[in-house]
């Protein structure tokens, strides 16, 4: 009996919005109500927007046209340029940036002398904001004037100075390595952390039956940081492919289209030529189309990492 | 219980606070500005205070907005309702905002102004919309020429070039490849006025049709072969800005390049002597160059057009105006500022004022803006990098312009 009366006092007295099976929903609802508001309602009226024929400057001029823009779209060679750009884009970028990470916090786990210093300075590149990093590197590749092509010229790695930025085979890799530079340090630090989390028993046990490093690397340390890998690899695949703002300050998209990736490209329609019609029905598709690859990934990598 | 009440209490107070805040602000009428300098020293602000003790019913919250993202700004906050009550403004940008409907009509305002006869001639004409009213009231202009290196022409026995061929010829010679090129082409955003100096002079125009005549092709196949089989442009032209073609001028790695007054303070304190301009080369049996305007507009949303009007009329008056003006280094559009100019070397002037016979605006319709801001620069990059040909970037370009 005793058991249940405090059960019985919380839902007797008072009307129905305090009853205390509903407090974790008050809790819950501010959330809710703001994510609802500044997310799904605008993804909502992006959705809606990109049936439309609509130039900002042209209000009067607006009209339906249900999936128009997104036939238009497709038969855009420049979406194809630009969703190409966009996959070399993210399947570089964070492989790269995981592959270096790796190496920063294996190295980091291992003592010597100002270790923690290290530890600290290696985060500065995560910490900058982004435009000061496109802004920097964009000086770096300079022909005329940056520090990277002296650099080479000296070490006579090559002859004159190599236009970076400006040739359009370089220019998408240049960017992908400036990006890998800003973004290895989340990666260090979060597989640092797993690495931590790894009871040095295992290595111990593992060395007494006379298994090398190598072979203590495969079998201890990295099912020991996947679950790590896993979920920062799939932040890291969404942070990138939306993240436009280094390219943006250090090429513009250009030259001609060959930095152009899709939501550069929504952006440039919508924001530059104010076609909010079409820049929506690019940012639409690429939406469906990383929401297609985020589902796919969670439902495979999870899968392995619960194992 | 007792907390909501506190905060319905509390809700009082603050409506009661706006209320008064609100009859505060009524009092003294607040004018909304956006402009954009780029230079450190601004005198905006003494500029303001000057204006508000003359007119104390009125406050100036001027903004200085960057410039790369300047009209992708305005236009967005004129169509989100929140604008400035008024603004720099460019003539490219005239045909959109006049088809949006954003401006407010000024000829009876600048006709009943006593500051319209100290404006330079033909100014008014020159800025007039599409539609034959005026909407903007200059404050600054420039024109581009020639920048050239006096001492590598020198040292190369040349002398500074009148004509297209003397001018290839030139850069030919005073490219020393990798370390010095004859010619900084500003390949990225905003290098369509350089490109305007060899293609429109030749049959180019930004009309229908007007970019695809064999002349205008051939023409831009020239500029094309300045950098691809001339080799005369450094490697980098197709990503290079403003920045990128100054500090290469600056550093000496170019040797002529083309921009206006603007830049003039900033390369004689790198360069001295080392640095003259004349007008842009002649090019076939033409000569264009473009006229670089800056105007101020009302918007016609605006609570506030007379205290607006005010405030860019102040800004457009003899003194006010070489004030406004030597913070952009541009030149001032009043005859009594002109006539004792103090804020560049007589040669830079010698050389704007040269090159005003064939300065020209380009043509006001709805494909301009887009011609400057995105599509001039992703068309050329291409062909810069033979991603497609002449033939083809003339094309593309005459689309828009037909649409």
């Amino acid at each position: 009996m005793s058991i249940v009366t405090p059960t019985r006092a919380a839902e007797s007295p008072g009307p129905f919005w305090r009853r205390a099976h509903l407090t974790p929903y008050w809790l819950l609802a501010p959330a809710v109500v703001v994510t609802a508001v500044i997310v799904f309602l605008p993804m909502a009226q992006a959705v809606i927007t990109s049936f439309y024929d609509l130039i900002l400057f042209r209000p009067n001029a607006s009209r339906f046209v249900g999936f128009g823009n997104y036939i238009k779209l497709f038969s855009d060679p420049v979406f194809w340029t630009a969703l190409w750009n966009t996959v070399i884009w993210i399947g570089l970028t964070v492989p790269l940036q995981m592959g270096l990470g790796l190496v920063t916090a294996i190295l980091l786990n291992r003592e010597f002398p100002w270790r923690s210093v290290a530890r600290a300075l290696i985060i500065i590149p995560w910490a900058l904001p982004s435009v000061v990093i496109a802004l920097m590197w964009r000086w770096i590749y300079d022909p005329n004037t940056g520090v990277l092509n002296d650099l080479l010229i000296y070490l006579s790695v090559v002859q004159g100075a190599v236009p970076w930025l400006a040739d359009p085979h370089l220019a998408l890799y240049a960017v992908i390595a400036t990006l890998t530079w800003q973004g290895f340090p989340f990666f260090a630090v979060m597989i640092l952390a797993g690495l931590q989390g790894i009871p040095k028993s295992q290595y111990e046990a593992a060395s007494l039956d006379g298994a090398s490093s190598w072979r203590q690397f495969l079998h201890i340390t990295l099912p020991g940081i996947m679950p790590v890998l896993a979920t920062a690899g799939l932040l890291r695949v969404i942070w990138v492919a939306n993240s436009m703002d280094v390219i943006f300050v250090m090429t513009g998209g250009g030259p001609g289209y060959s930095t152009h990736t899709l939501p550069l490209y929504a952006f440039i329609k919508a924001r530059q030529n104010l076609d909010f019609g079409y820049g929506t029905a690019i940012a639409v598709t690429f939406t469906i189309l990383l929401g297609s690859f985020v589902a796919v990934y969670l439902a495979r990598t999870m899968r392995e990492v619960e194992k | 219980m007792g907390l909501l009440r506190k905060f319905a209490a509390g809700l009082a107070v603050a409506a009661t606070f706006a209320a008064a805040m609100a009859t505060g602000s009524a009092n003294a009428e607040t004018v909304r500005f956006w402009y954009h300098f780029d230079n450190p020293a601004n005198p905006m602000s003494e500029l303001v205070a000057k204006f508000e003790k003359a007119n104390p019913g009125i406050k100036v919250e001027a903004e200085n907005v960057p410039w790369n993202s300047y009209y992708d700004n305005l236009y967005t906050a004129l169509i989100g309702g929140n604008a400035p009550d008024a603004a720099m403004v460019k003539l490219f940008a005239q045909p959109r905002l006049v088809e949006m409907g954003a401006l407010e009509p000024l000829g009876d305002r600048i006709n009943a102004w006593p500051g319209k006869a100290d404006l330079l001639d033909n100014l008014l004409e020159l800025n007039k919309g599409p539609d034959g009213t005026q909407y903007y009231l200059p404050i600054q202009y420039v024109v581009l020429y020639l920048y050239y290196r006096t001492d590598m022409l020198a040292a190369a026995g040349l002398k500074p070039p009148a004509t297209c061929e003397d001018f290839r010829d030139a850069a030919i010679k005073l490219t020393k490849a990798p370390d010095v090129y004859g010619f900084g082409l500003r390949g990225g955003k905003g290098g369509w006025d350089q490109w305007g100096a060899f293609v429109f002079s030749q049959g180019g125009a930004l009309k229908p049709g007007g970019l695809t005549n064999p002349q205008a092709v051939a023409a831009n196949q020239w500029v094309i072969d300045l950098f691809r089989k001339d080799k005369v442009i450094p490697p980098s032209a197709p990503n290079d800005g403003f920045q990128e073609i100054i500090g290469a001028f600056k550093a000496g790695k170019t040797a002529m390049t083309i921009h206006h007054i603007g830049s003039s303070r900033d390369l004689v304190a790198a360069l001295g002597d080392k640095v003259s301009a004349v007008p842009v080369p002649k090019c076939g049996d033409g000569r264009w160059t473009s006229y670089g305007d800056e105007s101020l507009a009302v918007f016609s949303a605006s609570p506030h057009k007379d205290a607006a009007w005010k405030w860019i009329s102040f800004l457009a008056e003899g003194q006010n105006n070489v004030a406004f003006n030597s913070a952009t280094g541009q030149m001032t559009v009043t005859k009594s500022g002109a006539k004792d100019w103090k804020l560049h070397e007589r040669r830079f002037v010698d050389a704007t004022v040269e090159s005003l016979p064939f300065a020209h605006v380009l043509p006001q319709n709805a494909a301009t803006s887009e011609f400057v801001n995105t599509a001039w620069q992703t068309a050329m990059q291409r062909a810069l990098t033979g991603q497609i040909s002449s033939q083809q970037m003339m094309e593309e370009l005459n689309a828009l312009v037909a649409q």
